[in-house]
């Protein structure tokens, strides 16, 4: 089952712009890929080459070794089925009618759909979820149960491949997840091989375990998902900076375009400001402040912690605390250093324990220097403090000693938007 | 149900042939017209005590009979055409002529009417002949011209031949300018008519229509999967270049053989493939021998009432098919509301 398809040297030009220049990648049989790669990297063009839409000018493609030229229409249709990002369907055929075209590549001329036909068609209805959808027109439907009887109809082609391209383009998230699940089914199941063009890269980690990164018509990687989904190679592709991460729930390797800072955006004009961190409460303020062009440094954090990620990505200075371990005096001196070099410091909502209560110390003791303090979000503290309430009481010191108290983290924004003032001025 | 449409079409066929021989200038009756018809038969027993003046006999099976006939097969030619052009162009607007048959047909029965031709071959005279080369070549030359590499897109396809009929349309305007004393004759071809059918026009006639016919019905199938999208017929394994040039010469066929007997008649083509999509679903098995029944027996009615409207002299055909077409289209049109079966969207 499923069918080995060996992409040697490609080329293709629209005009005299090469699209597809020299691409190669072999996709064994039953295996499950998902072609990244930004608009223009050629994923649609290939998948069009390979469903015989298109003919490159150079090149092979071999399906089981043999050229997909060599293929007769019909015999290629029995191998390969294709589930574009859209189909035109304004006309009154029933879901049945489409799903039965499916069968056409096995149909001689005068030979009519019979009892196997529709026990095949039954049958990928059934397994599509769409058999209550058999009499209803095409035209009726939603663009998710559209692309379902689609889906359907690739399934009824009885295919070793199946060719996605930008499946999910137009469907809503509940739809997007069904689609790519079903495509992984048909190739659990069937053995079917599943090469899909997927423009939502957090979404194709999910169904797919093996992935094509394409750029500028040539393939960048090809592998597993940590090989492939990098913020270097994201960066080369797709010409935006990329964070990864891993999903909180299930741990998928996850992307994320994160907005970079250029020296040109005001940074380093705005004030020193450190910021107390552990946690991912204290991630909005840190957002904001460098989006105001603060300088930030960043306080006592664990390795894992993602104010700890934070810093590293914009390149901050932070103090890094190895995991489960406490504050050493080495960490506290070197603390109190970068305190002493800020103009203001603030706490955000962040939770408290015994394991970081000594910062809070340590803010008293430059509080009481005259530093400005500003803590975020005060009520609530019981429900954030794990120290039986000695956190509660070392930031009421703190106000106590002038620090300032503010309901959220918005009210900094007007306190540090170094380049909101610049705008406004010019 | 589909069976039962069919057979229904079927007799409406029958039942508009026989009105249409009975009713004329000269009234037969029709009971005269069934015994001339019955003894007409082969192998057929004279029945007893029948007699029934020879002119009846002359007039209705040298005049109303080949007329009915010839009416029959330009209205399903007509009609088939129609659809197969609707269904290859995914245009509700496309007819017979879309692609420019008809203008090259009229330029070249213009030419040979201009040119007074006298040759006849097998007994079709030039006007016919050079219709039907005249619109052979057109279609001919727009598949060439929209030919990109080794496909000829449909889109292309129809924008070649829409430019194409202008050009040509507007030398036939150009010669009927200087048509002199022939202008009446060029004018009446032009608006279409099956006035002066003839046998042997019906022997011709009927051949290329079915040849046309068998050749765009065996490929109902893929005009099915045509109707998707190219993409994605091609996807389904239909080899679409080879299909979409048999498709366009079975059409053509049927076209260029009903516009060289009768002229251009409109609206029979475009209305009759819509009415049945309407009522039947847009399945071209189904469709295409629909509307050949019902394109014949429009055709078939409307020429009958151009002939008995203002007797003894005739209106052209053209002229009641759109009084008549239209209306009723419009009429299915609002009782449908919505045109979903094709491209009207939701």
């Amino acid at each position: 089952m499923g069918l080995e398809i060996d992409v040697h040297g490609l080329k293709l030009s629209y005009d005299t712009q090469p699209v597809l220049d020299g691409t190669e990648f072999k996709v064994e049989r039953g295996e499950l890929v998902a072609l990244l790669g930004a608009n223009g990297a050629g994923k649609s063009t290939l998948l069009r080459c390979i469903s015989r839409i298109l003919q490159p000018t150079g090149g092979h493609i071999l399906l089981n070794g043999r050229e997909l030229q060599q293929f007769g229409s019909r015999e290629a249709a029995r191998l390969m089925a294709v589930v574009p990002q859209e189909t035109a369907a304004d006309f009154d055929f029933t879901v049945e009618d489409i799903i039965m075209m499916g069968r056409y590549p096995y149909l001689g001329r005068f030979q009519k759909e019979g009892q196997t036909d529709q026990e095949i068609v039954r049958r990928s209805m059934e397994m599509t979820g769409v058999s209550h959808l058999a009499e209803r027109s095409i035209a009726t439907l939603s663009g998710g149960e559209k692309q379902r009887v689609i889906i359907a109809r690739a399934v009824c082609q009885q295919p070793e491949v199946l060719l996605l391209d930008e499946p999910t383009a137009n469907l809503d998230i509940g739809y997007q997840s069904m689609l790519l699940e079903l495509a992984a089914r048909l190739n659990r199941e069937h053995g079917v091989t599943v090469i899909a063009a997927i423009h939502d890269i957090n979404l194709a980690v999910h169904h797919f375990n093996r992935f094509i990164l394409l750029s500028g018509g040539r393939v960048l990687v090809a592998g597993r998902a940590e090989e492939v989904i990098t913020a270097e190679n994201i960066q080369k592709s797709y010409g935006v900076p990329a964070s990864t991460y891993r999903h909180p729930l299930n741990g998928v390797l996850q992307v994320s375009v994160v907005r970079g800072r250029s020296p040109s955006d005001g940074l380093n004009e705005g004030p020193p400001v450190h910021v107390i961190c552990g946690g991912e409460e204290a991630l909005p303020v840190l957002e904001m402040l460098i989006q105001a062009g603060s300088r930030l440094s960043i306080g006592p954090v664990s390795a894992q912690d993602s104010g700890c990620r934070f810093a590293h990505f914009h390149s901050l200075p932070v103090i890094v605390v190895p995991p489960f371990t406490n504050m050493n005096g080495a960490h506290k001196r070197e603390h109190m250093e970068m305190l002493q070099q800020a103009e203001y410091v603030i706490i955000p909502p962040i939770q408290f324990g015994e394991g970081n209560l000594p910062i809070l110390e340590t803010v008293e003791m430059i509080l009481e220097e005259g530093k400005a303090v500003y803590i975020i979000g005060l009520a609530g503290i019981e429900t954030r403090d794990y120290s039986g309430g000695k956190a509660a009481e070392a930031l009421q010191r703190l106000v106590e000693h002038g620090a300032m108290v503010l309901e959220s983290a918005e009210g900094l924004a007007s306190l540090f938007c170094v380049r909101g003032e610049k705008e406004n001025g010019a | 149900m589909k069976p039962l449409f069919i057979a229904g079409l079927a007799l409406l066929l029958l039942f508009t042939m026989t009105i249409a021989m009975v009713l004329g200038a000269v009234s037969i009756g029709w009971k005269n017209v069934l015994t001339i018809l019955y003894d007409a038969l082969p192998f057929s027993q004279p029945i007893p005590g029948a007699v029934i003046a020879p002119v009846y006999q002359d007039i209705l099976l040298q005049i109303r009979v080949p007329r009915v006939l010839l009416s029959a097969a330009v209205g399903s030619s007509l009609a088939v055409a129609g659809a197969v052009f609707q269904g290859l162009f995914r245009n509700p607007m496309a007819d017979p002529y879309v692609i420019g048959i008809s203008s090259g047909a009229a330029l070249g029965a213009v030419i040979a009417m201009l040119g007074g031709f006298r040759l006849a071959v097998g007994g079709f005279g030039a006007i016919p002949l050079f219709a039907f080369l005249g619109g052979i070549v057109t279609i001919m030359l727009v598949y060439s011209m929209a030919r990109v590499g080794r496909a000829v897109p449909v889109m292309t396809l129809l924008l070649a031949g829409i430019a194409i009929s202008a050009f040509l349309s507007a030398l036939v305007s150009l010669l009927t300018y200087f048509a002199g004393e022939r202008l009446h004759q060029v004018i009446f071809w032009l608006m279409g008519g099956l006035g002066g059918a003839t046998w042997r026009q019906v022997k011709i006639m009927i051949p290329y229509a079915l040849v046309g016919y068998i050749c765009v019905s065996l490929f109902s199938r893929e005009l099915n999967a045509l109707l998707l999208g190219e993409e994605t017929a091609k996807h389904l394994g239909v080899d679409t270049e080879k299909v979409k040039k048999i498709l366009m010469i079975g059409a053509s066929l049927l076209v260029a053989a009903a516009v060289s007997t009768s002229g251009i008649i409109g609206f029979v083509g475009l209305v009759v493939p819509h009415f049945i999509r309407l009522v039947a679903g847009p399945d071209h098995r189904f469709l295409l021998p629909a509307s050949a029944l019902l394109g014949g027996s429009l055709l078939i009615a409307t020429d009958t009432l151009a002939r008995v409207i203002i007797a003894p002299s005739e209106l052209p055909v053209g002229i009641i098919t759109a009084l008549i077409g239209a209306p009723m289209f419009i009429y299915l049109l609002k009782k449908r509301k919505k045109l979903r079966y094709f491209g009207g969207g939701g």
